[in-house]
């Protein structure tokens, strides 16, 4: 429903390693991004210290009573059965992070190769395969397809990482399938074709690293596109299977919050937010930086 | 959501306003659907008009269909026992339950054998008008429309729920299904002996035959209403019911009332009115009337309990709700007995009352790990092991997190709500008792290392996460390790019932509502004949107790049968069969210009047909605010 | 004429991808699927009774006679009947407009109040309404749908709030009744698509002002205002009636599922996911394949409206 679309053509090759050099020095210049990236390495040092242990580990132990204020003990309460709020908003950082990159990470790397491969041999049957594809995903309303998933996969834990994996490629597919039709045209790739480089090599050592600064940029896209998904698929049952998450926090609290116990809401949704927020800033100011037609 | 990039073409020449047009003939259409569709039939509340008394009710499901052959669940039994009549029903105000004849004039005359019951039907009483008749006119309610509806449920092309409360019990009926479930051939234990007289032979002697026709899978279908819709009778029901469908969707149900109900004043001692306990809802005004009292019927399904709450509490929508659990705290003054804090008081009535029917976790005892074994030393020291898990579960902390301590929780499968519950029994196994798990965990040689892993299976959803945690919780207080208690979720309901059905989920959390007010109803759940698929999902097979089963299974209600069932509850217990269990209490909240006693159990909404509402201002449709 | 026979050409030319969407949600909706018999059977099964559901399912039947089946129903457009026993047709016909009518108005408000937001942000660009406005649709976008629902039903529909809309039903009989409804699902999609539409919208516009025929005609003196409205709007067109149009399918069957099961709203978003968690296959069937010719359509129309927008957009 919420499309993005980046304004970014070719880069300029000759001049590929500057592009990132001075994608760099934009990057640094740009104080709100800066801020927001410092925001968004805050919270990975939170979700680094729960998967070494070092804190949350508690998140799922019963160490309070029902619904206990904040206190010193439990700085954000404690829920329903007397678990520790505060820990467990910071073990579902983890969680978080674990959703975004694993999901980021496949979706990108997905939609890169399949989308250069469909760019490269543009017009072939490959293309018009790939091409098929994914106007199938892109047919199938979003929430169905997760939940359609979720249920063929039953109890598998990854069946919501797959569903979103299978439905995010798609979109950066089609901008690389876009970029790779431009670069496949230029000089330097049918000099590699004349001297004889296989078509593989070409794709994956002269194309793709082409691409990088599209990659990079859905990458952070697909990353709050992961975690906002999760609340509304855990809402919807189809979420997280063992763990604990926002999404999960929030569910927790749709029965909570008329009752007038606010701490599960505020404590997963204003997390969530501060990360969803800088996250979205990074990737704008990645945007901008990597956005060669700007002076910087 | 999702993530689109796309490619745009530039050049462009325009039409200028091309946009303006776009949104004018956007409006257009909105209204032009509205017009044509889903805004024309007089489906809401906004249509009736104010003279109409319409009483709204919030339920959390809708049910999946109407058709009593499929009537499985309390959200269809509401709406089919209002649409369709059912030989017996429940005393509207009895507490405990207690059956009384409805569409038949009289309890059955049962021969000295107890195996010939003969049912005579009040005369007289029609179906509702409906094209599926001659003339469009409902006929008269006969005999053999009963017979065509106990077919019904041996049909499997109607894939039928209920066929197991009579199967193998009436002569003739399983034979009949066997050779094909031909409705022209006649079933021997079913016979009209006119149009207003019954006979059923039976088996072997079944006392809970009459309970069983009270329940909706017993009422009574015409045939040419089958003939005529087909599967189509799932939303269109066509009964002899004191209300008649109006409109049927995933958001609620609206009836009206049945125009053409048989006059029969009501006669409040003989509902069992206790005016200790229920005068204060004001049921003495529908002393000596005929039911129905209102015109309408609204059932508004909502999940979400929160929402549920915020539409009762606003006043002109819902009426009456069950009150949500996270609201108890805020609402009550106090929980036994249940008042109100003068705020709600001023403006609602409330009425606390036991479910009939309980929760409960069995283990299943196909799993070697902690069930039967091969090896008999093996299977004592399981046997030790369940015992030790129901020592470390707290049933304490359950209620007081899930139910606002309002549950009562009790040792054994003979619930509250049974006649043949037992108070007296002792409470050493829902006590928790963390020390004695322990120590019977390491008499019999457990260890964290050797202790088995439990898969604890649950349907999605936080609640159900939540009393997973709990369980875990408890369980590594006893020693189990936290790797060695999962859980295991299943999409809905059906995959869960899969997995129970098919003995492959350990551990089996579930609830059961009674059928009837007979202990005879969740001691079924252990009996060893009855194990996947039925209803013993524990596959637990203990030979005395299946012995004491048939023989207090054909005794009429007497002193001896009790004993009998206390002696079965005894034997679950000693076993560690189950974590077992506890009833909880739903609390009702109506306004106050509302005349009811509301419930929820047995057969759900029996008492529907004598809700009045006092002509009060309060009482106006919903008005449209803010618009 | 030319449009129409280029309009059945690329009808033709969606055939496989029709194919492709009911292969895929066939068989991961249907064929491997939540499976219905258990909910079928009473509380005491037999072996036998489970047999008979299965077989009255037709779940006995290999998959490519089922998935034919389903093709058969897809031409004949005859779904047979939900497992309520109403016709699945009836309950499209039933549940669609109502998801229409509770979801255009968000739809239609968002993508105006969105464009009129960028137009504002592009015309002051650098300035601080734009970075105001920009900052605005960062926060929209970070927040969850899901929190924006039960922040909004909270404010403006509960008796701890504001109270000043219905919470639960749906009522669309009269005018009022239904914008006194509708009115809390409008605000918070809109809440929601805002923050996306204003950014896209916004680096449309900004985009096309730095072409050279805008800088042209600002050489030449033309007001700010004018040059927006008459050399660069009008250029936005494609690309917005792209995100449009290709936002509809989206809506209509996805987009509504949120809203319509937290406020209990029977349309087709709430029925389609019914459907799924409880098996009801014929209702499945029949929104998938819908979902697909709904999609092909959009396809075919927005092409055709390229053509109407820029007669020199060739139909090929």
């Amino acid at each position: 429903m919420n499309a993005v679309t980046l304004p970014l053509t070719a880069p300029n090759r000759a001049s590929g390693e500057s592009l990132w050099h001075k994608a760099a020095r934009k990057f640094g210049r740009d104080r709100l991004g800066m801020l927001a990236l410092g925001v968004v390495l805050a919270y990975f040092l939170v979700a680094l210290g729960a998967w070494l242990g070092w804190w949350a580990g508690g998140w799922a132990d019963l160490t309070g009573t029902k619904w206990e204020p904040v206190s010193s003990a439990h700085w954000f309460g404690t829920n329903i059965i007397g678990q520790d709020i505060f820990d467990r908003a910071v073990f579902s950082t983890a969680t978080a992070f674990e959703v975004g990159l694993s999901v980021a990470l496949a979706a990108t790397f997905i939609g890169a190769v399949f989308g250069a491969f469909a760019g490269f041999f543009v017009g072939s049957w490959i293309d018009e395969f790939l091409l098929w594809c994914m106007g199938v995903l892109d047919a199938i309303p979003f929430y169905l397809f997760v939940a359609a998933v979720a249920y063929a996969l039953t109890d598998n834990p990854w069946a919501m990482q797959v569903a979103m994996i299978a439905t995010f490629w798609v979109g950066t597919g089609r901008l690389i399938r876009g970029e790779v039709i431009k670069l496949r045209g230029m000089e330097y790739v049918e000099a590699a074709h004349s001297i004889g480089v296989s078509e593989l090599a070409i794709i994956f050592r002269h194309i793709l690293p082409n691409t990088g600064h599209i990659l990079l940029v859905q990458a952070s896209i697909t990353f709050v596109s992961a975690i906002k998904a999760e609340v509304i698929l855990s809402f919807l049952g189809l979420g997280i299977k063992d763990g604990m998450s926002w999404g999960l926090m929030i569910d927790e609290s749709t029965k909570e919050v008329l009752a007038g116990f606010y701490n599960n809401f505020l404590a997963a949704s204003l997390l969530m937010f501060g990360l969803v927020m800088a996250f979205n800033a990074v990737a704008d100011a990645l945007q901008d930086a990597l956005d060669p037609r700007k002076v910087g | 959501m999702k993530i689109v990039g796309k490619k745009f073409p530039r050049k462009a020449i325009s039409v200028l306003f091309v946009g303006l047009n776009r949104l004018i003939s956007a409006f257009l259409a909105i209204f032009l659907v509205c017009s044509l569709a889903g805004c024309g039939p007089p489906s809401g509340s906004g249509a009736a008009s104010p003279a109409l008394k319409t009483f709204h009710f919030a339920m959390d499901q809708a049910p999946t269909t109407l058709d009593p052959v499929q009537g499985a669940n309390i959200y269809a039994n509401f709406v089919i026992v209002n649409a369709y009549d059912t030989l017996y029903s429940y005393q509207y105000l009895a507490r405990p339950y207690l059956l009384k004849p409805n569409l038949a004039v009289d309890f059955p005359t049962v021969s000295a054998d107890g195996l010939i019951y003969t049912f005579r039907l009040k005369k007289g009483v029609r179906f509702i008008d409906d094209p599926c008749f001659p003339g469009g006119r409902g006929r008269e309610v006969v005999a053999e429309d009963f017979i065509y509806s106990i077919k019904r449920q041996f049909d499997p092309e109607n894939q039928p729920q209920g066929a197991w409360l009579w199967q193998g019990r009436i002569t003739g009926l399983d034979e009949w299904k066997a050779a094909g479930s031909d409705y022209a051939q006649p079933v021997s234990g079913l016979r009209a002996i006119d149009e207003h007289t019954l006979e059923i032979r039976l088996t072997r002697p079944y006392p809970q035959l009459t309970a069983t026709l009270a329940q909706g899978y017993s009422a009574l279908v015409p045939r040419e209403a089958v003939e005529k819709y087909g599967k189509g009778l799932g939303v269109r029901p066509v009964g002899s019911g004191p209300f008649r469908l109006v409109s049927y969707d995933t958001a609620r149900v609206v009836m009206e009332r049945n125009p053409n109900y048989r006059q029969e004043p009501v006669d409040l001692a003989a509902e069992g009115y206790n005016p200790a306990t229920q005068k204060f809802s004001g049921v003495e005004a529908i002393q000596g009337r005929s039911p129905p009292f209102i015109d309408r019927l609204e059932f508004n399904f909502i999940n979400e309990s929160s929402a549920s709450w915020s539409s009762f509490t606003k006043g002109d929508e819902v009426q009456l709700t069950v009150l949500p659990i996270e609201q108890i705290d805020r609402v009550l003054a106090s929980k036994r007995p249940v008042t109100l804090r003068p705020e709600y008081a001023a403006k609602y009535h409330v009425y606390g009352g036991l479910e009939a029917g309980f929760v409960f976790t069995a283990f299943n005892m196909d799993y070697p790990e902690f069930g039967y074994n091969p090896d008999p030393e093996r299977e004592r020291r399981n046997q030790a092991l369940r015992c030790a898990m129901l020592k470390g579960y707290d049933w304490e902390a359950r209620n007081h997190s899930w139910y606002f301590g309002l549950g009562e929780y009790f040792p054994g499968i003979i619930v509250p709500a049974s006649p043949e519950f037992d108070p007296a029994l002792s409470r050493a196994s829902v006590t928790r008792d963390v020390a004695g798990a322990r120590k019977l965990l390491k008499d019999n040689g457990w260890t964290p290392d050797n202790l088995p892993t439990i898969v604890y299976g649950t349907t999605a959803g936080t609640t159900e996460r939540l009393f997973f945690e709990q369980f875990r919780a408890w369980m590594r207080d006893i020693g189990f390790p936290r790797a060695k208690v999962v859980q295991k979720t299943y999409a809905n309901f059906g995959d869960i019932s899969r997995a129970w059905k098919r003995s492959q989920l350990p551990l089996v959390a579930k609830g059961w509502g009674l059928d009837y007010p007979d202990a005879e109803n969740t001691l079924q759940l252990f009996y060893g004949p009855n194990a996947s698929p039925g209803s013993n999902d524990a596959n637990w097979k203990n030979p005395e107790y299946d012995r004491l089963y048939e023989e207090s299974s054909v005794l009429q209600p007497s002193p001896e049968r009790t004993a009998l069932y206390h002696r079965m509850n005894q034997i679950v217990l000693d076993d560690c069969v189950a974590i077992t269990g506890i009833s909880r209490t739903r609390i009702y909240l109506w306004h106050k210009n509302v005349i009811a006693v509301p419930d929820r159990e047995i057969l759900g909404g029996f008492w529907l047909k004598y809700v009045d509402l006092k002509p009060e201002p309060a009482n106006i449709p919903a008005l449209v605010k803010g618009g | 004429m030319e449009i129409l026979q280029y309009a059945l050409r690329k009808l033709l030319a969606g055939l496989p991808l029709i194919f492709g969407v009911t292969l895929v949600s066939f068989a991961l909706m249907v064929y491997f699927g939540p499976d219905m018999t258990y909910q079928l059977l009473g509380k005491n099964p037999t072996p036998e009774q489970i047999l008979e559901v299965r077989h009255q399912l037709g779940y006995d039947q290999p998959f490519l006679q089922r998935y034919l089946g389903f093709l058969r129903e897809i031409v004949t457009f005859n779904f047979g009947e939900s497992s309520t026993g109403e016709p699945v047709t009836a309950l499209l016909a039933k549940t669609i407009p109502v998801s229409l009518i509770l979801i255009l108005p968000g739809f239609i408000l968002g993508h105006v109040v969105g464009l009129l937001l960028a137009l504002a942000a592009a015309y002051w660009r650098g300035r601080w309404p734009d970075k105001l406005i920009m900052a605005i649709a960062v926060i929209g976008m970070s927040v969850s749908f899901l929190i924006v629902i039960i922040g909004f039903q909270i404010v403006l529909s509960s008796s701890d709030g504001l109270d000043l809309f219905p919470v639960r039903g749906w009522n669309a009989s009269s005018l009022g009744s239904y914008l006194s409804y509708v009115t809390v699902p409008t605000l918070a999609t809109m809440f929601v698509a805002l923050g996306y539409d204003t950014r896209f919208y916004r680096s449309v516009i900004v985009e096309e002002m730095t072409r050279d025929h805008v800088r042209t005609a600002r050489a030449f003196g033309l007001p700010e205002s004018r040059i927006l409205l008459r050399n660069i709007l009008k250029n936005c067109l494609i690309p917005f009636i792209t995100r449009v149009m290709f936002s509809i399918p989206q809506v209509a069957i996805g987009g509504a599922l949120l809203i319509e099961s937290y406020f209990g709203i029977p349309g087709i978003g709430k029925a389609t996911y019914e459907a799924i968690v409880t098996g009801d296959q014929p209702v499945l069937k029949a929104v998938v394949s819908l979902t697909a010719i709904l999609f092909v359509l959009v396809v075919i129309l927005n092409d055709v409206l390229y053509r109407v927008v820029d007669p020199r957009v060739t139909l090929k």
